[in-house]
C-alpha cells in the first residue's frame, strides 16, 4: 500500500469515527435527559405552554401531532420525534455551523449561539495547551537525554522519581499549591506593596510584581492573548500574557512531562545499544556528537508516538487546570455546560475535542511514516 | 510439567523476588500502596463515631480565641493541633478521620474501576485477536471510537446524564477506560497464539474457549497486569478530579477529591490551605505507591531491562 491510500484508508476512517462520537454523544445527551431539556436555552419567562409546544416543533424536538406542552413533557406516545430523526436533523444543522443558544449561567436567554461562545473561549485553551506542550518538550527531552546518558546514576534515578511523583500527582491540588506558593508565599516589593511573584488567575492580570502595568491596544486575531499580542506588534501586552500562562502552562505539563521523559529514556537506552552508535564511537566522534546527532534522532521517532497520548492528556488535564487557575477556556465552559444540562455546548466541545485527536492521531502516524523509511502500509 | 521445569520456575521466581527487594523505589512503592489498603480496611476502626458531628466546643476551644466569633460563617476549620492532627475541614469534622474515611470510598471505586475494565478488556481483545476477521477489525473500530475522547471530558459528559451516585460515576469512569486493556491484551494475544503449542493444542482437539481462556490469556496476561497495577493511581486521579469538579453526589461526601472542593468552594483557601492540601497529599501518596509498584514491576518483567 502507498501513503495516500494509507492516508486515505485513515481518512475515511477518521470520518467513521467522528460520526460515531456524534452519535453516541448526541444519543446520551438527548436520550436519557427529560425532552424539555433541548428547549431550555430558546424558552423566555413569558411563554406560555402553547408556545412551548410551537417551539419544541420548529425545534424538531416534538411531533405535529403532539396535542399538549404537557404531552410532550411526559413523553406521551407519538409525541416525540424518534431519536435517530432529531439526530439526522441536528447533524444537518451542525454541519452548517449552527450548534443552537447557549444555555450558560448568564448567558442563557440572551441570544448568545453555542458556536459565539465556543469560538471566543477556544483560542484560551489552545494558548494553554499550546504553552503546556512546549514546556513539556522543553523540559522532558534534557530530562530524558540525562537520564538514558546517565542510566542507574543519581539524575536517571531522580528523573525517574520526578517522573512517577508527575504521574501521580492530582494536578487540581499542584496548582493551587502553586498559587499559593507563586503568588502569595514569594512577593516582591513595588511601590511599597508586596505583590505575589507570578500571577495566579486568568490569562490576564496586572496583579504581579513582574507584569506589565498598561497592555496597550490590541486587535483580537487570534482569541488567543499571547498570539494577539504578539500580531497586534505590543509586546507589553504579549509579556503580561506569557508570564500569566506561565503557572497554568507548566501545572498542566507535570503529567505530561512524566510520560514523554519516560519513553524518551527507554527509546534513548534502546539507541545507544545499537551497533551505528558503537561505530560512531569507535570513528572518535565526540560523545556530544554521537548523543545529539546519531543517538537522538533515532530515539525521538518513539517519542513521535505518543504526541497523540500528550495531546489527549493536555485536554483532559486542561479541564481542571482551567477551574483552578480561572481560564476562560472551553474545558472550564463544558463543567458549567454540564452541570447546568447545555447539551448544545457539550456536543461542540467533545466532537471538537475528538476532532482534534483524531486529527493529531493522523498526523502523527504519517510524520512517523514519513520519518522512518523503514515502515511501509 | 516436569521437575526440573517447577525448579526453572521456582528460581525464576526467587531471582524476580531478589530484584524486587534490592529496588527500593519498589519497595516503598508497596508500603505505600498495602498500608493505603489496610489503612482503608481498618478505616471503620480508627474513625470515632462521632467524626461526623461537628462538635462546637472543639471548634471554639481550637480558635482559643474568646474574642473571636466563630458563629459567622467560614470558621469552622481549624488548623492543625491537638486535638485535630491535621486540622478540620468547613463542616467542623477533623480531617484526618475524613481522609481515613474517604480511602475505602476511593480505593474500592478505583479497584472496580481497573477491575471491570480488565475483565472486558483482557476477554474482548482475546476474543477478537483469536476470532481475526471481522470481529477484530469490529472490536478494534469501536476502541478507536472510544479512543477519540479525552477521559475526563468524556467523564464529564456521562456525569451530566447519570444519576449522581457513586455507582453510576463509576460507571462513566469505566466506559472510558476499557478500550486500552482491548488494545493492549489483543497485541498480546496475537503474539502467542502463532506459538507451536497453540497448534499442538488445536491439533489434540482443544476448543476455541478453552485455547483462550486456559492457555492464551494466562500465558500473556503479565504485561496487562503491571497496566492495571499502574492504572489504579490513574483511575485515583480521575475520580477525585472528577468529584473535585462538583460531581459528587452530596457535598459533604467524604471522598478525596470531594475533600479538595470543599477546601476550595467552601472556605478560603488561602486562609485554610491544610483542608486542600492533606487530601491532595493523601491522593499522591496512594497514586504514587501504586505507580511505583506497577512501574518496578514492569522493568523487572521486562528481559531487555533487566540488569
Amino acid at each position: 500500500m502507498k501513503l495516500y491510500e494509507y492516508v486515505i484508508r485513515r481518512l475515511i476512517l477518521a470520518v467513521f469515527v467522528l460520526l460515531s462520537v456524534s452519535i453516541i454523544v448526541f444519543w446520551l445527551l438527548r436520550g436519557p435527559l427529560p425532552p424539555e431539556t433541548a428547549l431550555a436555552p430558546y424558552i423566555t419567562p413569558k411563554m406560555g405552554p402553547l408556545e412551548k409546544l410551537q417551539l419544541a416543533r420548529t425545534l424538531g424536538v416534538a411531533t405535529a401531532s403532539c396535542p399538549s406542552f404537557s404531552a410532550f413533557t411526559s413523553r406521551a406516545a407519538g409525541c416525540i420525534v424518534p431519536l435517530y430523526q432529531q439526530y439526522f436533523s441536528w447533524l444537518w444543522t451542525a454541519l452548517h455551523g449552527n450548534f443552537g443558544y447557549t444555555f450558560l449561567p448568564g448567558l442563557a436567554g440572551t441570544g448568545t449561539t453555542t458556536w459565539q461562545v465556543f469560538s471566543g473561549r477556544f483560542g484560551y485553551t489552545a494558548e494553554l495547551a499550546i504553552g503546556g506542550s512546549v514546556l513539556t518538550i522543553l523540559i522532558a527531552l534534557p530530562l530524558g537525554i540525562l537520564s538514558a546518558t546517565h542510566n542507574n546514576k543519581v539524575p536517571d534515578h531522580l528523573s525517574r522519581l520526578f517522573a512517577l511523583l508527575g504521574y501521580s500527582v492530582p494536578i487540581f491540588v499542584l496548582g493551587y499549591l502553586f498559587q499559593l506558593v507563586f503568588g502569595l508565599y514569594i512577593t516582591v516589593p513595588l511601590n511599597g506593596h508586596a505583590l505575589g511573584l507570578l500571577p495566579i488567575s486568568g490569562p490576564l492580570t496586572t496583579n504581579c510584581a513582574i507584569c506589565v502595568a498598561n497592555p496597550g491596544t490590541v486587535h483580537s486575531y487570534t482569541g488567543a492573548p499571547l498570539f494577539d499580542g504578539l500580531l497586534s506588534g505590543n509586546p507589553a501586552y504579549f509579556w503580561d500574557s506569557l508570564v500569566a500562562l506561565f503557572l497554568p502552562a507548566f501545572t498542566l505539563a507535570v503529567t505530561t512531562i512524566a510520560a514523554l521523559t519516560r519513553v524518551l529514556r527507554s527509546s534513548m537506552l534502546e539507541a545507544l545499544r545499537q551497533d551505528y552508535v558503537l561505530l560512531a564511537r569507535s570513528k572518535g566522534l565526540r560523545e556530544r556528537v554521537v548523543i545529539y546527532r546519531h543517538a537522538l534522532r533515532n530515539a525521538l521517532l518513539p517519542a513521535v508516538t505518543i504526541a497523540g497520548l500528550i495531546v489527549a492528556t493536555l485536554f483532559g488535564g486542561v479541564v481542571l487546570i482551567e477551574i483552578v487557575f480561572a481560564w476562560p477556556g472551553i474545558g472550564a465552559a463544558a463543567v458549567s455546560a454540564s452541570l447546568n444540562f447545555d447539551v448544545n455546548f457539550l456536543e461542540l466541545y467533545i466532537l471538537v475535542t475528538a476532532l482534534i485527536l483524531v486529527v493529531t492521531n493522523l498526523f502523527v502516524d504519517i510524520i512517523y511514516a514519513k520519518l522512518d523509511p523503514r515502515i511501509r502500509y | 510439567m516436569d521437575i526440573e521445569e517447577q525448579k526453572r520456575r521456582r528460581s525464576e521466581l526467587r531471582y524476580v523476588l531478589h530484584l524486587l527487594r534490592r529496588n527500593p523505589l519498589v519497595l516503598l512503592g508497596s508500603a505505600l500502596a498495602i498500608g493505603s489498603v489496610l489503612l482503608a480496611l481498618v478505616s471503620p476502626l480508627l474513625v470515632p463515631a462521632n467524626a461526623w458531628k461537628i462538635s462546637n466546643f472543639e471548634i471554639q476551644n481550637c480558635w482559643n480565641n474568646s474574642l473571636f466569633n466563630w458563629h459567622i460563617a467560614n470558621i469552622a476549620t481549624c488548623p492543625a493541633g491537638k486535638v485535630y492532627p491535621l486540622g478540620t475541614d468547613f463542616y467542623g469534622r477533623d480531617l484526618w478521620s475524613m481522609i481515613v474515611v474517604s480511602l475505602p470510598t476511593d480505593l474500592t471505586i478505583a479497584f472496580e474501576i481497573v477491575g471491570a475494565a480488565f475483565i472486558i478488556g483482557v476477554t474482548l481483545g482475546a476474543v477478537a485477536a483469536y476470532a481475526g476477521g471481522i470481529i477484530d477489525e469490529g472490536v478494534l473500530r469501536v476502541t478507536d471510537i472510544f479512543f477519540a475522547f479525552p477521559v475526563l471530558s468524556f467523564a464529564i459528559v456521562l456525569a451530566t446524564v447519570v444519576e449522581r451516585t457513586f455507582f453510576w460515576l463509576t460507571v462513566a469512569v469505566l466506559v472510558i477506560w476499557w478500550p486500552t486493556y482491548v488494545r493492549l491484551s489483543r497485541s498480546q494475544i496475537l503474539g502467542e497464539k502463532e506459538k507451536p503449542y497453540v497448534e499442538a493444542l488445536r491439533a489434540m482437539g482443544a476448543g476455541r474457549i478453552r485455547i483462550i481462556f486456559r492457555h492464551l490469556i494466562p500465558n500473556s496476561i503479565y504485561p496487562v497486569l503491571v497496566q492495571a497495577t499502574l492504572d489504579v493511581g490513574g483511575v485515583i486521579l480521575t475520580f477525585a478530579g472528577l468529584m473535585f469538579l462538583g460531581f459528587s453526589p452530596l457535598p459533604q461526601i467524604p471522598e478525596l477529591g470531594n475533600l479538595v472542593n470543599i477546601g476550595i468552594s467552601k472556605s478560603s483557601f488561602v486562609t485554610a490551605p491544610w483542608v486542600v492540601i492533606f487530601p491532595g497529599l493523601a491522593i499522591l501518596l496512594i497514586a504514587l505507591g501504586f505507580n511505583l509498584l506497577g512501574d518496578g514491576i514492569r522493568d523487572i518483567l521486562d528481559p531487555r531491562l533487566r540488569r
